[in-house]
């Protein structure tokens, strides 16, 4: 089962550490086959809505920047419990934060 | 708690092969190195609820594993009165020892079955509950094929001297082979009611990626993960709404998993990179083939020219008859479908083939598109019988049902070529009359018990091969010779007769003896030279026996009343009546050779005292005792490969009263 994982910007700075841990759990996530896509989003973005025949484009940012999606990984697990448990790995190495964790539904 | 617990198994999937890999560089043995795996595995069912989850499991249980492996060995070099320090390893394992261990699991020594389990079991971590779930056989026969494969790796002493990774990389045949066929079985499952088990198909694929980054250089590596990743990217696609599957040049294309095709080519181009200049291997060749599928964006589009192609390099490399009746597909495509047709009727006669269900379905689809329907149907109905797979039966036998109208409003459009049409077809009857498969269930009802046992085998055969729904009247004599043949091409001539003497009677009873018109049977080697029907070449047979067969066959006499014979009864006039021509005659002195008294016809030994016969078939000169039927019978074939009960059926076709 494919679950996507949404990460929130962080308020601390990305550190040499970080980077180098972030960069072997991708790594790891990738060989061992799971990792099926990863990226960072640019928080600012764009919303567009609708009401009745209207739709309306505004240019973000929108939200407080620690609500904000900082970046999105696409992973194929086994079970809920695997996605938890990356999803658990990953909040250990970027520290103090929030993610998000979606099933895609195939 | 079971938070905890959910985390441990979960980890456990994720590192066990790491850890089981770097422990096998230490005690050289799979089925320890797993062990001292789960026993690090218990200490953290017990330690994590107390001490919370470590922030590197993996990392936490390698180390507690690799301890228990130290202490093991000291244990054990205690034991051998030796004292040698543990072999230095360092903490973390590397790729190399992962890909070890698949070396090791994959090995040739196991067969495939053990392949496949044990790679599932050490190297994804899957428990043997789960692997017996995605082969859909019980657990304890998962558990005891592990623990087979775990102690002939440990008897074969394979773990020891291992290959280095530049040698081990030259060796990965035997790993591909078993993550294709995983792959393959989760694919297109050979059993079961789903087209589809696509745990099975995950694990392939996560162990194929896994081996693409411990044997980056191998083009093979990458050419395997190709196919698989543009395989599965069709997953979503091969089955309709009913779970029946749909063909590939009918899958809605939109459905294919775009990411999936895209990490496909990517894979492609890697293993272009790693295969630089050299030629194509297998896996390489038929991930090509799948990325010419992926590249369509129609099924219009598809470029079966190149495919075409690409099967012919493939079938150089791997002659097989499954590789050759794919070709045979892409050719239909390519260059029409009788060119297709022309090569799948080369492989009919492969007996490699002959329960292969797609054989007969690539040919039903071929003469349906040929408009030769009636015989479309057959192929296709066969198919239908051939196949394990629930769904894939019930799709073919729905195409057809399917097929039937045209055939049946107007049997001249449905047979354009007269002479291949069935009978039934030809009448308009089509679909019409009793079915092979339900005739056959009423004929063996009707018999006892061993001869419905010996029939129930060579007919069920032949209800797989020509499809359990065919009509009777749908068959015609060549059909069923052709089948027979197929079907059992290495029978000997006893087997292969009493096959066709079942289905002989079968036909009989059915009422349709025309189809038993083509089946021949065989000559037994013994009397080889001479054709039923003749008398058996007589020279070199020994006396006694040419003087019973030409008595025999001179005096029309039963065999029994010839063996009664007595010396004194042949020129006595109260004897028994047995008469004789001239031939006989010729040869009694000689068989008598001065005796005056006793049976004419004698064994070749005496009896032994306990088993001594009545005075009369005793001989009062040589004590030597009559020649039972049974021996005569015995000795006589011995000598010319026949009975003297053949004589009768001879002596009928010659016009000679039996009296």
């Amino acid at each position: 089962m494919r679950y996507l994982m949404l990460s929130k910007t962080q308020n601390n700075q990305p550190d040499e550490k970080l980077f180098a841990e972030m960069a072997a759990f991708i790594e790891e996530m990738t060989a061992s086959g799971v990792l099926l896509a990863t990226g960072g989003l640019d928080p600012a973005g764009f919303k567009i809505a609708s009401s009745g025949d209207d739709v309306t484009v505004t240019d973000g940012p929108f939200t407080e920047a620690k609500e904000a999606i900082g970046g999105f990984a696409l992973v194929e697990v086994r079970s809920r419990e695997e996605a938890e448990e990356l999803g658990r790995r990953f909040r250990k190495i970027v520290g103090d934060g929030e993610s998000l964790i979606h099933q895609v539904y195939s | 708690m079971s938070e905890v617990r959910a985390a441990v198994g979960v980890v456990w999937k994720r590192e066990s092969a790491r850890i089981v890999a770097a422990l096998l560089r230490m005690v050289r043995d799979v089925g320890l190195a797993e062990e001292l795996a789960q026993d690090a595995l218990v200490a953290a069912m017990e330690q994590w609820p107390v001490d919370g989850i470590p922030d590197n499991p993996g990392a936490w249980l390698t180390t507690i594993a690799r301890r228990k492996a130290v202490d093991h060995l000291r244990r054990s070099s205690r034991f051998d009165g030796t004292d040698v320090e543990p072999p230095d390893v360092p903490e973390q394992s590397s790729g190399d020892d992962v890909l070890r261990l698949m070396f090791i699991s994959c090995h040739p020594v196991l067969d495939r079955d053990a392949r496949a389990a044990l790679t599932l079991r050490v190297v994804a971590g899957l428990s043997p509950a789960e692997i017996a779930r995605a082969f859909l056989v019980g657990e304890p026969v998962i558990a005891q094929r592990i623990a087979t494969a775990k102690r002939t790796l440990a008897e074969s002493g394979v773990a020891y001297g291992l290959p280095g990774g530049a040698e081990l990389s030259g060796r990965l045949a035997s790993v591909l082979e078993v993550v294709y066929l995983v792959f393959n079985e989760g694919y297109s499952a050979t059993s079961g009611d789903d087209l589809m088990r696509p745990g099975l198909c995950l694990e392939a694929l996560r162990l194929g990626r896994l081996l693409a980054e411990l044997a980056p250089d191998d083009p093979e590596v990458h050419g395997l993960v190709a196919l698989m990743e543009i395989q599965q990217s069709r997953s979503a696609a091969r089955t309709g709404p009913g779970g029946e599957p749909v063909q590939l040049h009918e899958q809605n294309r939109g459905r294919w998993d775009r990411l999936l095709i895209n990490r496909g080519f990517a894979a492609m181009l890697r293993a272009r990179a790693a295969g630089a200049g050299a030629a194509p291997g297998p896996y390489v060749l038929q991930a090509a083939i799948a990325v010419c599928h992926a590249q369509a964006r129609t099924s219009q589009e598809t470029d079966w020219v190149r495919i075409a192609a690409l099967y012919a390099a493939l079938e150089r490399l791997v002659p097989t008859p499954v590789v050759r009746l794919n070709r045979a597909v892409a050719v239909g495509f390519a260059a029409g479908p009788e060119a297709g047709l022309a090569l799948v009727d080369a492989l009919r006669a492969d007996p490699v083939l002959r329960d292969y269900h797609l054989l007969p379905g690539v040919r039903g689809d071929l003469l349906l598109r040929l408009g030769r329907v009636a015989e479309a149907r057959l192929e296709l109905e066969r198919a239908a019988s051939l196949t394990r797979n629930a769904a894939e039966r019930d799709f073919l036998r729905a195409r057809v049902d399917a097929t039937v109208v045209p055939g049946e409003v107007t049997p001249a459009t449905a047979a354009p070529s007269a002479s291949t049409a069935p009978a039934g077809a030809a009448t308009g009857s089509a679909g019409a009359g009793p079915l092979l498969g339900a005739a056959a269930d009423e004929f063996l009802a009707g018999l006892g018990g061993a001869t419905a046992l010996a029939y129930r085998k060579t007919l069920g055969r032949m209800r797989r091969a020509l499809g359990e729904r065919t009509p009777l009247s749908a068959l015609d004599a060549a059909g069923v010779a052709a089948a027979v043949a197929a079907t059992w091409p290495d029978a000997a001539p006893r087997g292969w007769n009493r096959h066709l003497a079942a289905l002989r009677s079968f036909t009989a009873w059915a009422g349709v003896p025309r189809l038993a018109d083509d089946l021949k049977n065989r000559s037994v080697p013994e009397r080889s030279g001479s054709e039923p029907g003749e008398p058996p070449d007589l020279d070199g047979v020994g006396l006694r026996e040419r003087t019973l067969w030409l008595m025999v066959q001179e005096s029309g006499a039963p065999i029994g009343a010839v063996l009664a014979l007595n010396v004194e009864d042949l020129d006595g006039p109260g004897g028994p009546g047995v008469t004789w021509g001239e031939r006989t005659a010729a040869l009694i002195p000689e068989l008598i050779a001065g005796r005056t008294r006793g049976p004419l016809f004698l064994s070749d030994r005496r009896p032994a005292p306990a088993r001594r016969p009545p005075p009369a078939d005793l001989c009062p000169e040589t004590g030597r005792r009559r020649l039972s039927y049974e021996r005569a019978e015995y000795l006589f074939k011995r000598a010319t490969g026949r009975t003297l009960r053949s004589l009768r059926g001879l002596r009928e076709a010659a016009g000679i009263p039996q009296r």
